[in-house]
């Protein structure tokens, strides 16, 4: 079995290394080739800038202190809207008077994209980091909740019976079933909310920052320099790859009882 | 009442709405029996052990267990199901454990509880195991160690082997005669195999089709180890199967 998975592994990554390099050939010729080539950069171009900008600064900094500063503020955003996704989530699926109050609210609340927020952010909040914060915020905290509250909404009947059956105190029940029941939920919910404060530390620094890989692909934008748009963009791409992956290493080892976690 | 009587059953009645199950059920338990209760598909079996645990009420009469009225909290009662209940995220050791840790017990005393138990059902190897890892026999069996280890004075079963294969269940119904033996649980073990509880019972309780009833309490008397071919064994199966028969 062991020996079988890591042959299937090896043809895994031997395929996604031949897909990447066939995407890259495909863009290159697209871009020498072609009239393509006038308004979007090739690899060759875009590469070299990328690897230089490793030293070279990009305005104030180079691109990995720009994506500390992207990361810095996914950092906090996440967490706290993590923290508190779960803990209205779990909350929300067992108390049946918690899941009264706040869902309506929640509900209302979860489809608006958090994106949607940034022109009340701005008022409420300025153009400082605080207005960033407070949107990667809602990134998280919106799938967070959903998939605690999921979590705990599908934990085994039976398995709570049979706690309850050795004598164990609702308490008991919550802490000892009912949480461990939805580590893999939450960490489904964590995964999604990763990808997504991402997806919107972009969008903010897009609209106001001086560094972080928004500001990279927005600079690019206003001096009409594709390169350093597509340096930005795959900045953003490796590091959401990376973070992916780092979840997935986590959930491995805290999940290994569950499906979700082999 | 008898100190000798673990269970004690009085007019048990339970309806849903106007469907009426359980119909006026009367029976005791001795301290250390193994009563097998079968009866036909869908006659209420599970809703009779539910009514034992509380987890329905009845709709009137009355469950003593050693003269009380159930109480989970007070009383040592485990329950194993049809379906598997083991911890997905708890390994084999610590899934024994559970029950025990559940009940306050010191850390000293469950370490040697757990390691007896898991020598007895075979899973000492294991113990390091999650579930998920194991086939649904050695799943089932982690479940029933967890329940004799909490050394329960009432141990009820609902058609726990409902769901091996027949070799399987011959070796699973073997281990839990030794564990009875060796720790005197009084047992209620419901099943539709009547072939199992002639084989593991001492008392049968026959129930009729809805609205639930007692046909016929059976002693069974074949010595051990009994043989399923044994020709008094299969005398005592056919007299189950003819008053079982709703047909």
């Amino acid at each position: 079995m062991g020996r079988f998975n890591d042959a299937s592994k090896a043809q895994k990554s031997i395929c996604a290394a031949l897909a990447i390099a066939a995407f890259i050939l495909l863009w290159f010729f697209a871009t020498n080739g072609t009239n393509l080539g006038v308004v979007l950069a090739g690899p060759v171009e875009v590469f070299r800038k990328f690897f230089v900008s490793f030293v070279q600064p990009l305005g104030t900094h180079t691109i990995p202190g720009h994506i500390l500063w992207s990361l810095s503020r996914v950092m906090v955003g996440f967490l706290a809207g993590s923290a508190l996704g779960i803990v209205l989530g779990v909350t929300m699926g067992w108390y049946r008077i918690i899941d009264a109050i706040f869902r309506p609210i929640y509900e209302m609340i979860r489809p608006i994209p958090p994106i949607a927020w940034i022109p009340l952010a701005i008022l409420w909040f300025g153009l400082g980091e605080v207005t960033k914060y407070f949107l990667i915020f809602l990134a998280a905290f919106g799938n967070v909740t959903m998939n605690a509250y999921a979590g705990v909404k599908s934990v085994d009947p039976v398995l709570i019976g049979a706690a309850k059956m050795l004598g164990a105190s609702d308490r008991r029940v919550f802490t000892s079933i009912v949480l461990p029941a939805c580590v893999p939920h939450i960490f489904a919910g964590l995964q999604i909310a990763l990808g997504s404060a991402w997806a919107t530390v972009v969008a903010a620094e897009m609209v106001r920052s001086s560094e972080g890989v928004g500001w990279v692909i927005i600079t690019g934008q206003d001096t009409n320099n594709s390169v350093q748009i597509l340096v930005g963009i795959i900045a953003v791409g490796a590091i959401g790859y990376l973070l992916a992956i780092l979840m997935r290493g986590i959930e491995a080892k805290l999940c290994a009882w569950s499906e979700r976690g082999k | 009442m008898s100190d000798n009587i673990k269970v004690k059953v009085q007019n048990m009645t339970k309806r849903f709405g106007d469907l009426l199950v359980l119909d006026d059920i009367s029976f005791d338990v001795k301290k250390g029996e193994f009563l097998c209760i079968v009866g036909p598909t869908g006659c209420g079996k599970t809703t009779f052990l539910n009514c034992i645990t509380k987890l329905y009420e009845p709709s009137a009469g009355e469950i003593l267990i050693g003269g009380e009225p159930v109480n989970l909290k007070k009383h040592n009662i485990a329950y194993i199901f049809q379906e598997y209940s083991t911890m997905p995220w708890l390994t084999v050791e610590q899934n024994v454990a559970f029950g025990l840790e559940i009940k306050g017990i010191d850390k000293a005393t469950i370490k040697k509880e757990v390691a007896e138990v898991l020598e007895i059902v075979g899973l000492t190897a294991y113990r390091d195991y999650y579930p998920v890892e194991l086939s649904t026999s050695m799943v089932q069996r982690v479940v029933i160690a967890r329940a004799f280890a909490t050394k329960p004075e009432l141990l009820l079963m609902d058609e726990p082997y409902g769901q091996l294969d027949v070799e399987l269940r011959f070796k699973l119904e073997d281990e839990l005669i030794r564990l009875w033996k060796r720790t005197g649980t009084t047992v209620i073990f419901i099943t539709h195999n009547i072939e199992e509880a002639v084989y593991l019972s001492e008392n049968i309780l026959v129930l009729t089709n809805k609205p639930t009833t007692i046909k016929k309490k059976l002693e069974n008397t074949l010595p051990r180890p009994r043989s399923v071919v044994d020709p008094a064994f299969v005398k005592v199966r056919n007299e189950v199967t003819e008053l079982i028969k709703w047909w």
